[in-house]
């Protein structure tokens, strides 16, 4: 998992991002000594969000009901039954922080209120095999690293401890990311179907840290990657799971309009003008400054307020550098709303979602987008730059636009603002699509299909004399 | 004049099962960055492909009303930019056919005749890739299977559109016949002969699914009230 994910507000249940092992997730106290939130026209954030709420209880299967329809939840009751009394076993990285483990935290409970038990194990490792991996994993998004024999020692030598200390039992084993993909080697002593859930994009990656880990993957009965094109030439087959988000969780579930009035309030935004918003970290790829510049052009043609929400710049010096950029082309434009949140805010970041006129993810590199899947869900209109997996969201003028260009962010802004019919309609196709193919609640059929799948494959294999 | 009063609904000679798919999509082998290599990918790609880009895909976007029928059209226009292949494919009717192989050669048609006539349009990239997928189908009961017209109206209402696009639109693979699991069972076990020709000519393309579902649901109630 990045650690920008674990930092960022915007990250949804899942994460197109790989699990990791950055131990700075969910502190338990976050508080930034300086003042938390930048509005242009001067104030802090209100005291509820200085710290963490207490997270509310998982919710259960029926919770769905009402959102996702009665025939899905019979659909994943089907699917469970062939299943029951087998059981999977999830393996990462991290137990706490990070998309992974924030979907682990809700797949394991509903797949075992469907009776099929699900348990979650965590690899262990020191420092130095966290680095190693750490490596591993920006090496497959395309950095430059040197493969050393003392890194491939590390990363064997743990990968070995920990095919000692766990055991495999289960019908189906599904090893999440790249740091526990060895344990693979154990995949002869058990009735298994092995799973790999390869949360990153591996379209470019190193090639000699690929060339290493290449030959564990393909000892697996399938992979599953977040997108086609994070998807390498594999001997198994590969599955597409897209990341998906919990319209439960605080960051997605319905709100009342005074919860939305509330917290518009505290940040001074007008909700009788348009607003047009943008949730992601202060980094660059996100391009924010580029985002106040679309404002800026659309701004000579019609009125709207212009919010930046986002985190990093509290803990990350590069995010400061940008929160500061992004300051100094607002200028002193009172129309512009900058917040560095905390973590925690996702019920603010709902709200603010919620209370908005358009969306916009003007990023320029993207996994696969989640702040577009949280936009999307809320029925917005949502402009988004082309890249990663958002054209997997964003079908160009039907659930969203795209663009290249801060002139086509201004001129779409310009015209979604200027056609509410239009605003609306590929508000309400975007809504449905995510309601269609990114909620948790596909997750889980996906994995009871394909564990489904999997078992009827053993089956059909010869047995061993 | 005053109309002929309907003869009575007959008892359905067999229950109609309600069932629905589901699928998990698998990412395929094939891969084309420009339409000359999108049309020799289409004639040696598995019939899944065809599939998953045809029939399910217009499953998987069913709440499009307009401007969405299939995934190379989609990706002409979107990927290509070129409307006047992107219109041509979109033209193919998923109805027309019984059999993948059908589709296959009427899109391949399109397409080699559309290179040959701009022919600089073949080796121009594309924005994006086109990943060829293929789906893994499972086939699931649902809990409804009336045996009265009325309890299909009940159950019709109640299944997911999955199930109404299993029974509606991928029927016609299955059955071999230029029909549908709900005109099927109305013309053979029901003898509701017009009710079911009017559920043919439900239009998928300027419907939606939940669209297809309540028209589907009026035309039985109007043959029967």
């Amino acid at each position: 998992m990045d650690a920008e994910d674990q930092r960022a507000p915007s990250a949804g249940t899942t994460s197109a991002s790989g699990s990791g092992h950055d131990r700075r997730a969910t502190p338990a106290v976050y508080v930034p000594e300086r003042r938390l939130a930048d509005r242009r026209i001067g104030r802090n954030l209100p005291a509820s969000v200085l710290t963490p709420p207490a997270p509310p209880p998982p919710p259960h299967l029926d919770d769905y009901a009402s959102i996702v329809g009665r025939a899905q939840i019979d659909a994943l009751r089907f699917l469970a039954h062939e299943l029951r009394g087998k059981s999977i076993k999830m393996v990462n990285s991290t137990a706490l922080g990070g998309g992974v483990a924030e979907m682990l935290n809700r797949l394991v409970p509903l797949l075992s209120e469907l009776q099929v038990p699900a348990h979650w194990d965590v690899i262990t490792g020191g420092n130095d095999f966290f680095e190693v991996t750490k490596a591993f994993h920006n090496a497959l998004h395309g950095s430059a690293y040197e493969l050393t024999q003392a890194a491939k020692d590390i990363f064997l030598m743990y990968t070995e401890q920990n095919r000692q200390r766990m055991h495999f039992d289960e019908e189906l084993v599904v090893i999440h990311d790249p740091q526990p993909v060895g344990l693979v080697l154990s995949r002869g002593k058990t009735r298994a179907s092995w799973v790999w859930r390869c949360h990153i994009d591996l379209s470019n990656p190193d090639r000699k840290v690929w060339d290493f880990l290449r030959p564990f993957v393909e000892q697996y009965d399938a992979a599953i990657f977040s997108s086609q094109s994070f998807a390498r030439q594999l001997s198994i087959p590969q599955y597409l799971f897209y990341p998906c988000i919990d319209p439960l969780s605080e960051k997605n579930r319905e709100l009342s309009d005074a919860e939305i009035q509330q917290v518009c309030d505290d940040f001074a935004i007008d909700r009788s003008r348009p607003i047009v918003t943008q949730v992601s970290r202060f980094d660059r790829l996100k391009d924010p400054v580029g985002v106040v510049k679309a404002y800026k052009l659309a701004k000579k043609y019609v009125d709207c307020q212009l919010v930046l929400a986002g985190g990093g710049a509290s803990d990350d010096p590069e995010g400061a550098a940008v929160l500061q950029e992004v300051r100094d082309e607002a200028g002193e434009d009172p129309d512009i709303i900058i917040l560095d949140l905390p973590p925690w805010c996702a019920l603010q970041i709902n709200a603010l979602q919620r209370a908005s006129t358009i969306i916009v993810q003007k990023s320029l590199k993207e996994g696969f987008g989640l702040t577009v899947t949280e936009a999307l869900w809320k029925g917005k209109p949502t402009i988004a730059g082309a890249v990663g997996g958002i054209p997997n969201q964003i079908i160009h003028k039907l659930t969203g636009v795209l663009v290249h260009s801060v002139e086509g962010c201004a001129f779409q802004i310009r015209y979604l603002l200027t056609h509410p019919e239009f605003a609306r309609t590929i508000g309400a196709n975007g809504r449905e699509h995510v309601k269609e193919n990114f909620l948790m609640t596909t997750n889980v059929k996906r994995w009871l299909l394909l564990f489904r799948l999997l078992e009827q494959a053993k089956a059909r294999m010869p047995k061993a004399a | 004049m005053a109309s002929a009063p309907k003869a009575p609904v007959r008892k359905p000679d067999a229950p109609f099962y309600f069932n629905t798919s589901e699928h998990l999509l698998r990412i395929g082998r094939y891969k084309a960055n420009n339409l000359s290599e999108l049309l020799r990918a289409m004639q040696a790609c598995p019939e899944d492909c065809i599939f998953q880009h045809t029939f399910r895909t217009l499953q998987e976007h069913h709440f499009i009303r307009q401007g969405f029928s299939n995934d190379f059209a989609h990706w002409s226009l979107s990927s290509c930019n070129e409307p006047e292949l992107a219109e041509r494919l979109a033209g193919v009717d998923v109805r027309d056919f019984t059999a993948l192989e059908g589709i296959r050669h009427r899109m391949i048609e399109i397409i080699r005749d559309f290179v040959a006539a701009h022919p600089e349009s073949g080796s121009r990239p594309a924005h994006e890739p086109f990943y060829f997928c293929a789906s893994d189908i499972v086939l699931l009961p649902t809990p409804y299977a009336p045996d009265t017209v009325q309890g299909f109206l009940d159950g019709l209402q109640h299944v997911s559109v999955h199930s109404i696009h299993h029974h509606f639109i991928e029927a016609r693979l299955r059955l071999k016949r230029m029909s549908n699991d709900f005109s099927v069972w109305l013309e053979e076990d029901v003898g509701l002969n017009e009710a079911a020709n009017d559920i043919e000519r439900i239009d998928i393309y300027t419907n939606t699914m939940e669209g297809v579902r309540l028209k589907i649901g009026r035309i039985v109630a109007h043959a029967v009230s």
